[in-house]
């Protein structure tokens, strides 16, 4: 077991070296999303800003609270770009026969698959996430304790796993119909409209849907609930900070599942 | 010893006819068209240890989807495969260990990085111990030169070069089996020659077991004591190349030079397969008589002012392979 660690952890970290390698081949790209994401991300909690402080709180949450939201959402986001872009692409590695070469090596194919691109631009979402959150945390007057920051570690880690497996997920449908790009657009606006605002704004049935079918409160709306003391309209037993991770890593067994069922149905490409 | 083991090997695909224009497309919408194309039809073959054979066949006739069923890519839909005795299907990750795959279309390198970078990520996936590894690029530089071009990215290398890292990249792990797919395809005389020289050295050194599919035949007569050809998804011939030469096409060619070009050449063991100013092209089946004792016969009756035999083409014998 040990052994098998230490093995898919070298193969990772020389991925990640070349990963990095790779893009700081291409600097002018680099620097177009050093530019455009952190504004685009600034410019949407500014909005919210003048939004909440213009008219009211959005359904009781205060603005500094909903940066708060809008900080885990982003830093949650940022970090499944860093470590699961590649599920975007599932459709088009689909069409081309790329998976060829994962197949014929003896690691994990999903591993493989996943390592073989580390996308650098998953910094430069994370540079607004730190910097939104921050602010929210420092305006709310989160208590960084020991216990609230594993529990934030715990709900980041859980959080990018949902999102993680659901682009694994919807990615995997290209398996059986060679498409799936467009559903992962679609869910690209669903994480935005669930995660980025309170869940509570919504009528009861998005709220029962966002909970238990698609699982995006998890992300960022419950976890805030309870760090901010907010109602989130569902009484779970035990803390959010602790079902966030678990859905994460269920979610992330089955979406890991249907990828390598998926797999069995690949069909390469012509050669 | 039994190094693959293909007993009745099928795959299925699924292919949807599309009907023309919109009112087709609509129909196609609700009432798809789908229909089942066998391009791997019932195949079984066994591999020996050490064996190079050669898999040939028209495009399309399933060479490159068996060779990727034998390497676990793809799942048959019925029959089995056994390399080693275990199953690609089931012990992916332990029987790609022992394999080496090249797919000349396409190559495994990172295009952005220098070449060894490519070769450091295989170390560590085929967990290489730094001697071995160490020895191999050795050997691999022997052959392939292959220390001229590790320091270059992979998107400056000609295709002859990626080639070379290519096959060096498929072997650092001294895998017992190697499958090539098209290895020499696009390449230079050069090229082809330093690649072949490598396939049968590593043969020789190693032992290793040697799948190449092809449509250079100067590959498949320069490598491969066996052969199989394959066409719409089932296998026509397998044999040692000679052995086919002799049953397809018995022949060997007699080009003569006259001085004259004569009405008619009548012998019992020729036939005049085509004439050009004064050089004629007669055939004769190589068991029946020898090329001495028509060229004495010939001699004798006509002034000849030069003379080659050439052996039956292997392409043409494929070719016939092909259409039969």
């Amino acid at each position: 077991m040990l052994k098998h660690v230490k093995h898919y952890i070298s193969v990772g970290a020389y991925s990640l070296r070349m990963s990095f390698a790779r893009q700081l081949e291409y600097p002018s790209f680099l620097i177009c999303w050093v530019i455009g994401n952190p504004l685009n991300y600034m410019m949407g909690v500014w909005m919210i800003g003048v939004i909440t402080q213009r008219f009211q709180a959005l359904n009781g949450w205060t603005y500094p609270q909903i940066a708060f939201l809008y900080g885990i959402s982003l830093l949650s986001h940022s970090l499944s770009v860093l470590l699961f872009i590649q599920t975007w692409g599932i459709e088009r590695m689909v069409i081309r026969g790329s998976f060829d070469r994962f197949l014929v090596r003896p690691v994990g194919v999903f591993f493989q698959f996943c390592i073989d691109y580390i996308n650098l631009i998953g910094f430069t979402d994370m540079i607004p996430g730190v910097i939104i959150f921050v602010y929210g945390s420092s305006v709310v007057n989160f208590e960084w304790t020991f216990f609230n920051t594993i529990k934030i570690l715990l709900v980041l880690v859980g959080a990018t796993l949902i999102r993680g497996a659901t682009y694994t997920i919807l990615g995997s449908v290209a398996f059986w119909t060679k498409s799936s790009r467009s559903l992962i657009s679609m869910v690209h606006a669903l994480f935005e409209r669930t995660t980025y605002y309170p869940l509570s704004i919504y009528p009861t049935v998005i709220q029962v849907i966002f909970t238990f079918l698609l699982p995006f409160g998890f992300i960022s709306f419950y976890p805030a609930c309870e760090f901010l003391g907010q109602d989130s309209g569902f009484d779970f037993p035990l803390e959010f900070a602790l079902w966030t991770p678990v859905v994460g890593v269920i979610l992330e067994i089955i979406a890991v599942s249907i990828f390598n069922r998926g797999l069995k149905k690949y069909e390469s490409a012509g050669s | 010893m039994v190094m693959i083991d293909v007993q009745n090997l099928r795959k299925d695909f699924i292919v949807s006819k599309k009907k023309k224009g919109l009112r087709g497309a609509f129909v196609d919408l609700i009432k798809p068209e789908k229909e089942i194309f066998h391009a791997v039809d019932d195949i079984s073959f066994q591999l020996e240890k050490g064996e190079i054979v050669g898999y040939l066949g028209p495009n399309g006739a399933g060479k490159s989807t068996t060779v990727k069923i034998m390497c676990g890519i793809l799942q048959p839909t019925s029959g089995s495969v056994m390399i080693n005795g275990l199953s690609p299907a089931a012990n992916r990750k332990e029987v790609v260990s022992k394999l080496g795959v090249v797919f000349g279309q396409r190559t495994q390198l990172f295009w952005d990085l220098r070449l060894g970078e490519s070769f450091e990520l295989l170390k560590r996936i085929y967990r290489i111990d730094d001697n071995l590894y160490q020895t191999n690029l050795k050997l691999m530089d022997d052959v392939l030169q292959i220390n001229e071009i590790i320091d270059k990215p992979v998107r400056q290398l000609s295709l002859g070069q990626r080639m070379r890292g290519d096959l060096v990249a498929s072997m650092l792990h001294s895998p017992e089996i190697l499958f090539l797919d098209e290895p020499t395809i696009g390449l230079d005389v050069e090229a082809k020659y330093s690649i072949r020289k490598f396939i049968k050295e590593i043969n020789q050194n190693f032992g290793t077991t040697v799948i190449l599919t092809t449509h250079d035949l100067d590959d498949v007569e320069q490598l491969c004591s066996r052969i199989i050809i394959i066409n719409h998804g089932k296998i026509i011939e397998d044999g040692p190349l000679e052995m086919l030469i002799d049953r397809i096409a018995p022949y060997r060619y007699l080009i003569v030079d006259f001085y004259k070009l004569p009405e008619e050449i009548n012998h019992p063991e020729i036939e005049v397969m085509k004439k050009e100013n004064t050089r004629v092209w007669l055939r004769f089946e190589k068991n029946k008589t020898s090329a001495a004792k028509l060229i004495s016969d010939l001699s004798l009756r006509y002034q000849i002012r030069d003379l080659s035999v050439e052996e039956t083409k292997i392409e043409d014998v494929v070719r016939q392979v092909y259409k039969s």
